[in-house]
C-alpha cells in the first residue's frame, strides 16, 4: 500500500472571464495588462451612471438559462475538451446560482413557478451534470468569495483520499442586481474601477466569471500542474469584514503549505485575493507579512478582472497554472502607489520569470478563507488521514412546526405529524436579542440549532467547524432585499439584507457565536442539501484532537411567497412546513454514541441504485444489519421515489419498518437533517437492537443513504 | 426631546432592530458606534440608506461619516442642517 498521498493532476482547465474566453486569451490579456473593468452594459439598471464592473459580453449558447449557468458550461466543457474521462464528481462553487434570471422574473411580476426552476445554486452543477453525463456527485459549496477555492480543495481531498479519480472543480458567478446593488450598498465598489493595494483605493469592482479545473490522481500526458495542497479556516470574527489582523487569512495559508508540504521560502509567486476594499487589502497585507519573512513576488489580478467572487478562486488557480506553465507572473493593475500601510510591493507590470510553485489566496464574507498550492513539481506528502475514522453524534436538535427538539420528537413518537412553521419568537427564546436583531429566520434557526445540539452535548466546549447545508438559504433576506431595490426604483437597497442574504451567512454566524476557526462551509444541494454538508464534513473534518468536532446542520425556511416559486415540493403541500436539525460531530470512535455516515450520494438511475446497494455492503449486509429504514421521497418527486423504494426494498427483500419521513417534517428541503436527529434518538432511546442500524435514504432525484448505528 | 430627535431614535430602533431598546434609553451624547447599543459599521451603512431615503441628506464621504454618526446628537443636528425636506417644511 502506498504511504503517500496521490499527486493531484490539473489534467485540464477552463476559463470564461472579463479577460477572455479560454486559456490562450486570458493569457494575452495578462500580458497586456489592461484593466477589462469598465461600466455595467449586460444588463439595465436604474440608478446611472452604472458602476464598473468585470463582465462577460460575449456569452454564447444555452439561451434559456441564466448567466452564472451558460458561463460554468462554457468553462466546465473546456476543460474536458479533449477527455474521455468518466467524471466521479462535479463540485461547483456559487454563491447565487440562476438569480439573475429569478430577478427579471420577480420584477415581471412572474408567478409561475416552473420559470424559476433554475434558482437553486445546485441547478448550476446539475447542468454541467447532465451536459457531460456525470452520474457521480454534483456538489456545491457557497462560501461567498472562497466557494471555487472551496470547491477545488474539496476536490483535492477525494482525490487523495482515493474516492474519485476524476473530478471536476470550479466556480461560477454571474453579474445580478443582488451583487451589483449590495456590494455597492455596503460602500464597496471604487467608482473608479478597482485598484488592489493602492493607497487611494475606494473598493472593488464586482464581476462574473467561471472556472473549471479536471483534476485526477492518474498522472495525464500533458499536466497543467500539480495541485499540492490546500487550506481552509473561518475568521469567525465578523460577517462582512475580515479580521482586522488577517488571522484567518494567516491561519489558511499556513495550513495550505502545511498540507502542500512545502515551506514559505519554496512559494515563487502569491497570488493575492487583493480585492481592493481597504479592510481585506490591509488585513491580507499583515497576515502575507507575518508568513514570509522574505517576500515573493505577488499581486492580485483583480484590478484587471474584476472580483467574480465565486469564480474568482477558480479562476486565480487558472491564472495560478497559467503562471506556472508559462513561467509568468500577471501584474497588479490600477495600483499606482502602492499603501505604505500595506507594506507589500506588488508587482507593477507583468514578469517573465521562473515560477514552479504559487500560492493563490480567496477570502470570502462570513470569515471564509480558502488557499491553494499550485506547482509544476510532485511532492511527496504525507499520508492522507484515515477516512474510515467515525463521526459519533455527542449532541443533536432540532426545530419544525411543532417546536423544538423534544417538542418535534415526541410527535413523532406519538406518530402525529410536526409540520409546520414554528413562530419566530419561539425559534430564537433561547438566544440573545442582540446577536439575532440583524437576522431574520433563516439565521436564527440555524443558531438556534446551533447552540440547542451544543448545549445538548453537555460540553462546554464549542466545535471547531461548521458544516451546514441548505437548498435555499436566506430566503427572507433575498426577498427583502429585491423587493426593497424595486420599490425604490433601485435607490435604497438594504446593506443588512445583502449581507445576511448570502448563503454562508449563517454559518459565519455560527462559527462568530461559538468561535469556530475551523472550515467553515456552506452546501446546497436542493433536497439533499444535508447529505452534502455531511459529505464535507467527512471530507474535511479532522481526527486531530481539539480539531476534531463540528456543527453539522441544515435548516430551510419557508418563506411565504418565495417557497412557493421555488421549491416544487413545497407547492405541493396542503401548508407550508420548514425547520431543520443539526448535529454536534466528533470525528472519533465513542462507544455509546451513535456514529452517522454517508455511504451514498449519486445519481437516480439505474447504476446509482445498483452502486447504492453496494455502497450499503450488500443484500446480506443490509439484510443483516438495517433495523428501520426512514425514507425522504420529496413530494414533487413521489413516483419516480416510490418505485425507487420499491426496487430497493425488491432487490434486498428486507423486511423492517418503513418510515415516510416527510409525512411527518412536511414538505422542506433540509427535511433528511430532521430525519437523521429522529434516527439518533430512536438509536440512544434503546428501541432499535444493539449492532442493528437505520438507514436514512434519500430519493427522487438524487439517490442517498446515510446510515446511524450505535456505537 | 423634540420632534427630529424623537424621529430618528425611533427609526433606529426600527431598521437596526433594536427590540430590546426603547427611545428614552438612547443617551443622545454617548458614543452612538461601538458604544453600549452594539451598533457597527454595517449599521452605519443602513443609517446612510434611512438618512437619505428619508431625509435626503447624503453621506458617502468616510470623514463626514464619522462625524455625523458619532453621537446621535450630531446626526440629528446633520440632518437638520441639510435636508432639504425639512427646510421645506
Amino acid at each position: 500500500m502506498s504511504t503517500t498521498t496521490p499527486p493531484v493532476y490539473i489534467a485540464g482547465l477552463g476559463i470564461i472571464s472579463p479577460l477572455g474566453i479560454g486559456e490562450e486569451s486570458t493569457f494575452t490579456a495578462l500580458q497586456a495588462n489592461n484593466s477589462a473593468v469598465a461600466p455595467l452594459r449586460v444588463f439595465p439598471v436604474q440608478q446611472q451612471p452604472p458602476l464598473p464592473v468585470g463582465q462577460v459580453e460575449d456569452l454564447r449558447g444555452y439561451p434559456h438559462l441564466p448567466r452564472a449557468h451558460r458561463l460554468a458550461l462554457n468553462a466546465a466543457k473546456q476543460a474536458m475538451e479533449g477527455s474521455d474521462c468518466r467524471l466521479d464528481a462535479v463540485i461547483v462553487g456559487s454563491t447565487t446560482g440562476g438569480i439573475s434570471q429569478t430577478e427579471e422574473l420577480l420584477a415581471e411580476k412572474h408567478e409561475d413557478a416552473g420559470l424559476y426552476q433554475y434558482h437553486g445554486l445546485t441547478t448550476v452543477a446539475e447542468a454541467i451534470g447532465e451536459e457531460l453525463h456525470c452520474t457521480g456527485e454534483l456538489l456545491t459549496v457557497s462560501t461567498a468569495c472562497s466557494s471555487g477555492t472551496v470547491a477545488i480543495s474539496m476536490a483535492c481531498k477525494m482525490l487523495e483520499s482515493g474516492e474519485a479519480t476524476w473530478v471536476l472543480a470550479g466556480g461560477a458567478d454571474s453579474l445580478c442586481l443582488l451583487t451589483y446593488y449590495g456590494f455597492h450598498s455596503l460602500q464597496l465598489v471604487d467608482k473608479k474601477g478597482s485598484r488592489p493595494f493602492d493607497v487611494t483605493r475606494e473598493g472593488m469592482s464586482v464581476a462574473e466569471g467561471a472556472a473549471f479545473l479536471l483534476l485526477t490522481n492518474q498522472k495525464p500526458s500533458h499536466p497543467h500542474g500539480v495541485l499540492l495542497g490546500s487550506g481552509l479556516s473561518c475568521d469567525a470574527y465578523h460577517g462582512a469584514a475580515p479580521h482586522p489582523e488577517g488571522n484567518g487569512a494567516q491561519s489558511a495559508m499556513q495550513k495550505a503549505m502545511d498540507d502542500a508540504a512545502v515551506s514559505a521560502d519554496t512559494i515563487d509567486y502569491i497570488n493575492l485575493h487583493g480585492t481592493g476594499t481597504s479592510e481585506n487589502d490591509l488585513a491580507e497585507s499583515k497576515a502575507v507579512r507575518r508568513l514570509f519573512k522574505l517576500l515573493p513576488p505577488l499581486s492580485s489580478i483583480k484590478g484587471l478582472s474584476g472580483h467574480g467572487l465565486a469564480a474568482s478562486g477558480a479562476i486565480e488557480a487558472v491564472v495560478s497554472a497559467i503562471c506556472l506553465k508559462n513561467d509568468f507572473l500577471p501584474a497588479n493593475c490600477g495600483c499606482e502607489k502602492v499603501d505604505p500601510e500595506c507594506g507589500l510591493q506588488p508587482l507593477s507590470t507583468p514578469v517573465e520569470q521562473v515560477v514552479s510553485t504559487v500560492l493563490s489566496n480567496s477570502f470570502g464574507f462570513g470569515g471564509n478563507n480558502a488557499c491553494l498550492v499550485i506547482s509544476d513539481t510532485e511532492k511527496t506528502v504525507a499520508p492522507p488521514q484515515s477516512e474510515s475514522v467515525p463521526l459519533s453524534i455527542i449532541g443533536k436538535a432540532c426545530i419544525t412546526g411543532a417546536g423544538h427538539t423534544m417538542d418535534s420528537l415526541g410527535r413523532f413518537f406519538t406518530l402525529e405529524s410536526m409540520a409546520g412553521t414554528l413562530d419566530i419568537k419561539t425559534i430564537a427564546e433561547q438566544l440573545p436579542a442582540r446577536a439575532i436583531r440583524r437576522m431574520k429566520r433563516f439565521s436564527q434557526m440555524a443558531l438556534a440549532l446551533a447552540a440547542a445540539a451544543k448545549e445538548d452535548s453537555g460540553i462546554e466546549q464549542s466545535p471547531h467547524a461548521v458544516f451546514m447545508g441548505s437548498g435555499w438559504g436566506a430566503l427572507s433576506e433575498t426577498w427583502d432585499f429585491l423587493d426593497k431595490l424595486q420599490s425604490t426604483r433601485e435607490q435604497f437597497p438594504s446593506p443588512i439584507d445583502f449581507v445576511g442574504s448570502v448563503h454562508n451567512s449563517a454559518a459565519g454566524q455560527i462559527a462568530i457565536s461559538h468561535g469556530a476557526t475551523g472550515s467553515n462551509i456552506t452546501s446546497s444541494g436542493g433536497d439533499y442539501s444535508f447529505e452534502q454538508a455531511l459529505f464535507a464534513a467527512e471530507t474535511f473534518l479532522e481526527t486531530k484532537t481539539r480539531y476534531n468536532t463540528a456543527f453539522l446542520l441544515a435548516a430551510d425556511e419557508a418563506h411565504p411567497q418565495f417557497i412557493k416559486l421555488l421549491d416544487a415540493s413545497a407547492q405541493k403541500a396542503e401548508f407550508a412546513a420548514d425547520g431543520g436539525g443539526s448535529l454536534y460531530l466528533c470525528r472519533k470512535a465513542i462507544p455509546g454514541k451513535v456514529a452517522i455516515k454517508l455511504s451514498f450520494y449519486g445519481k437516480s438511475c439505474e447504476a446509482g441504485g445498483e452502486q447504492m446497494l453496494s455502497r450499503l455492503g450488500g443484500k446480506e449486509q443490509i439484510q443483516e444489519k438495517c433495523a428501520m429504514i426512514l425514507a425522504g421521497i420529496p413530494a414533487a418527486q413521489e413516483a419516480e421515489g416510490e418505485q425507487q423504494l420499491d426496487v430497493f426494498m425488491q432487490t434486498t427483500e428486507i423486511d423492517v419498518p418503513v418510515i415516510h419521513y416527510r409525512k411527518f417534517t412536511g414538505e422542506f428541503a433540509s427535511a433528511s437533517a430532521v430525519a437523521a436527529v429522529m434516527a439518533t434518538q430512536l438509536l440512544e432511546s434503546g428501541e432499535i437492537p444493539p449492532g442493528k442500524q437505520i438507514l436514512v435514504l434519500g430519493f427522487g432525484k438524487t439517490l442517498t443513504a446515510m446510515q446511524l448505528v450505535m456505537q | 426631546m423634540d420632534e427630529l430627535t424623537a424621529n430618528i431614535k425611533e427609526k433606529l430602533i426600527e431598521i437596526l432592530n433594536l427590540s430590546d431598546v426603547t427611545p428614552d434609553d438612547i443617551d443622545e451624547n454617548a458614543q452612538l458606534v461601538g458604544g453600549e447599543l452594539g451598533i457597527d459599521s454595517i449599521d452605519v451603512l443602513e443609517m446612510v440608506v434611512m438618512v437619505e431615503k428619508d431625509y435626503e441628506v447624503v453621506i458617502n464621504n468616510k470623514e463626514i461619516g464619522e462625524k455625523v454618526f458619532s453621537t446621535l446628537k450630531n446626526l440629528v443636528e446633520y440632518i437638520r442642517e441639510n435636508s432639504p425636506k425639512l427646510m421645506a417644511s
